[in-house]
């Protein structure tokens, strides 16, 4: 009998220490249910709806998706993200292992140029966009000026189709890049010198140190910098929307842009969710082949 | 650890507290307490209409002592519809607002948040009064109802430089396109000799915004088409197609011998005064700016937009109507409608004329005496007034937005950039159409 009180007891005790924790845990949950959980939701029972917001919501069964499959534009904005991701993931990991290698270095005023990369991450994106606004001007802008000082022609950044996503990739290089320096430079920190000791002995020179240990050492490091790139480029909304509106020629017309423009701009409500859920699926697919392509084990 | 328990409830419970304050759908504001019935009426934002609105409201109240109207500019936004949207989500719609565009009509129609005028007994009496059969129908809403009073229109037109027009040859305006690109050519020009065009024949917007088109592709549309809207009347896609290759080929033409720049300006009037545009589309909102800012040596009039060099007939152009409606907020209904037959009354059309240049829907507005002072102190304004019989109004259709946002993207690409040909743009504007109405069926 008092065995069996003790049992109680402790069953009570942990009860009421596991009530504590889910109390705790009461926030986040909440947190998740209000603008994780019931959005979702949401958006999945919208994609077989028709709802612009101010008329009853109605039942559409699969026309979003029969829409989807003829909508040129979709497929335009997908191949547009695409050619901004072909840009800016390369540009991106070569600049940051750049500076990264460099910044590995014994530099004078290294800590100040480790703050000062990073800087622009840290600055509102729409910030920084209107200052490469200014930038990019065609008749007023400060780098078609200084190209004009120097006897250049003015280069068309924002208003040539062929030219307005590179720039929009430069600028959003420029932005990220800071970010992913940091951890390049955790990654080369954490090479053990001893790979490079016995490379040395074995003869390797520095571009071959550097081909056969620091690259595949950072491996891991390529992987999140491939991954977080490729998702933050499949995001991109913000550089197009304010620069170029998805023009000349909807050819920065990302497809987070046209989600937006046909939820928020036509209240096609239903549609914006059929198209964000196929998507996802895009990311979702395009994610798991850069995992199985990219990431090997570094210690085999 | 009780202690982080209770102050964890505490906070779930003030959080869902204000959560459910969130979902809290706004009442309609009471009452004032002085008994008397309170409107709240929305006017557009700028400052002419709403001084005037302000006006003719506290003439009104002085009259109906029993009524408080409160006047307020529509709510800043992006652009008015997208704030009456808003508004009709949300149910805080005004009672009553003057500056409504009859494509979004339907849409509200649909939310049941407007009240259909035909309910009042002398509506048919006022309509018929005012307006002739023609500019009346296309008014009906789909349902058969009328839920929007007809209150002004702003016929877009072609702003021209005398002087250029002169010295180029041209005594007259051009009415053709054949004229009006013969004048571009003479006129575009490097006058400082710098290298650079420095003035052209016209300026448009050439972003690919879909009201843009209303200036360009889709007022030149209605011209050569003789006043074809996109829609017929029981809301099939009858586009003219040749009249829109045409309009895309126009254009085209325009853009590729440098007469309109490919630039985004902010203010293409400050350009037409300095001498720098000889033409300017736009409507007759844009007399009181040039009154304000032109210097008195430039001279300018007004003539209908070009057409076609084979087109016979009248030159159709579009209205840009703005219409007064009653939400279904409204808890004085009558109250409101009488306010609103007040605002279309012979008075305050005049002073709609006067103050802000703009041009009430009204039948036989030349010939009423009542109005001929105002005509002979600006007789430009005289012009839009006869060309107000020949315009037409955007099809009350559902996503006409989007509809106009496929032109404008093929305006983009004929046109502006000269990458598509006129039947591929046109072609392929339809297609896109056809999608979304397949969609909506």
């Amino acid at each position: 009998m008092p065995e069996l009180r003790a049992t109680l007891r402790r069953l009570q005790l942990r009860l009421r220490g596991e009530r504590s924790g889910y109390v705790l845990m009461a926030p986040y949950l909440l947190h998740m249910a209000v603008f994780f959980g019931y959005p979702l939701l949401f958006a999945f029972v919208l994609m077989f709806h028709r709802w612009d917001i101010v008329t009853p919501m109605e039942f559409v069964g699969l026309k979003n998706f029969v829409r989807l499959v003829r909508d040129d534009l979709f497929f335009r904005a997908l191949l547009n993200t695409g050619i901004f991701l072909t840009i800016h993931i390369p540009m991106q990991i070569i600049v940051a292992l750049f500076f990264a290698e460099l910044l590995n270095r014994p530099l004078r005023g290294r800590g100040f140029f480790r703050a000062a990369y990073f800087m622009p991450v840290v600055v509102s994106g729409v910030v920084i966009t209107i200052l490469f606004q200014q930038l990019f001007a065609f008749d007023t802008g400060l780098i078609n000026r200084m190209i004009r000082a120097l006897g250049g022609e003015p280069v068309p950044w924002l208003v040539s189709p062929a030219l307005a996503m590179p720039s929009i990739a430069l600028m959003a290089t420029w932005k990220n890049v800071g970010l992913y320096i940091v951890l390049f430079l955790a990654g080369l920190q954490h090479i053990p010198k001893h790979l490079y000791e016995a490379a040395e002995l074995d003869g390797a020179n520095a571009w071959q140190r550097w081909w056969h240990v620091t690259l595949p050492m950072l491996n891991p490091t390529m992987v999140t910098v491939v991954v977080l790139s490729t998702i933050g480029g499949f995001s991109l909304f913000i550089e197009p929307y304010i620069l170029t509106g998805g023009g000349p020629l909807n050819a920065t017309l990302s497809a987070v842009l046209y989600i937006y423009n046909q939820a928020f701009y036509f209240n096609h409500m239903g549609y914006a969710a059929a198209l964000g859920f196929c998507f996802a699926l895009v990311i979702f697919v395009v994610v798991l082949l850069q995992r199985r392509f990219v990431e090997t084990d570094t210690w085999s | 650890m009780r202690r982080i328990c209770r102050h964890g409830c505490r906070i779930g419970l003030l959080v869902g507290v204000l959560l459910l304050a969130g979902c809290h759908r706004p009442t309609p504001m009471p009452g004032p307490e002085n008994g008397k019935v309170r409107l709240v009426y929305w006017t557009a934002p700028n400052p002419d209409e709403l001084a005037l609105a302000r006006e003719l409201v506290a003439e009104w109240t002085a009259a109906n002592p029993e009524v408080e109207v409160i006047v307020q500019p529509i709510p800043a936004g992006q652009s008015s519809e997208e704030v009456l949207l808003a508004a009709v989500a949300a149910g805080t719609t005004p009672d009553l607002c003057s500056n409504i565009w009859p494509g979004i009509v339907e849409d509200f129609i649909e939310a049941g948040a407007l009240v259909p005028l035909d309910r009042f007994p002398d509506f048919d009496s006022l309509l018929e009064a005012r307006i002739p059969e023609t500019v009346r129908e296309p008014f009906r809403s789909r349902d058969g109802h009328f839920y929007q009073l007809p209150w002004k229109t702003n016929p877009v037109m072609m702003f021209y430089n005398v002087r250029l027009l002169r010295e180029a040859g041209f005594e007259r305006p051009p009415r053709t396109y054949g004229e009006y690109l013969e004048a571009a050519r003479r006129i575009t020009a490097d006058t400082d000799g710098d290298g650079l065009i420095d003035r052209w024949m016209g300026y448009r917007d050439i972003r690919p915004i879909w009201w843009q088109r209303y200036f360009d592709y889709y007022a030149f549309y209605l011209a050569a088409s003789g006043g074809r809207t996109l829609f017929d009347r029981q809301g099939r896609l009858a586009l003219d197609t040749r009249a829109s290759n045409r309009v895309f080929d126009f254009f085209a033409r325009l853009y590729a011998m440098g007469a309109f720049p490919k630039a985004v300006w902010t203010s293409a009037g400050s350009r037409f005064l300095k001498g720098q545009l000889a033409t300017d589309f736009t409507g007759p909102w844009h007399l009181i700016w040039l009154e304000k800012h032109a210097p008195s040596a430039l001279a300018y009039d007004v003539a209908p937009i070009p057409v076609p060099d084979d087109h016979e007939g009248p030159v159709y152009t579009y209205g840009d109507y703005k219409n007064i409606v009653i939400f279904s907020t409204t808890r004085h209904p009558d109250v409101a409608w009488r306010l609103a037959r007040f605002l279309v009354s012979r008075e305050a059309d005049r002073r709609l004329l006067e103050r802000t240049r703009q041009i009430p829907v009204r039948r036989g507005l030349l010939d009423d005496p009542y109005f001929a002072s105002v005509f002979e102190r600006y007789p430009v304004l005289r012009r839009f007034a006869e060309q107000a019989a020949y315009t037409r109004s955007v099809d009350s259709v559902p996503d006409l937005k989007e509809i106009l946002d496929a032109f404008a993207q093929e305006f983009e690409a004929a046109a502006v950039f000269g990458v598509r040909s006129p039947a591929e743009a046109t072609r392929r504007a339809l297609r896109r159409i056809q999608m979304i109405l397949d969609w909506n069926a």
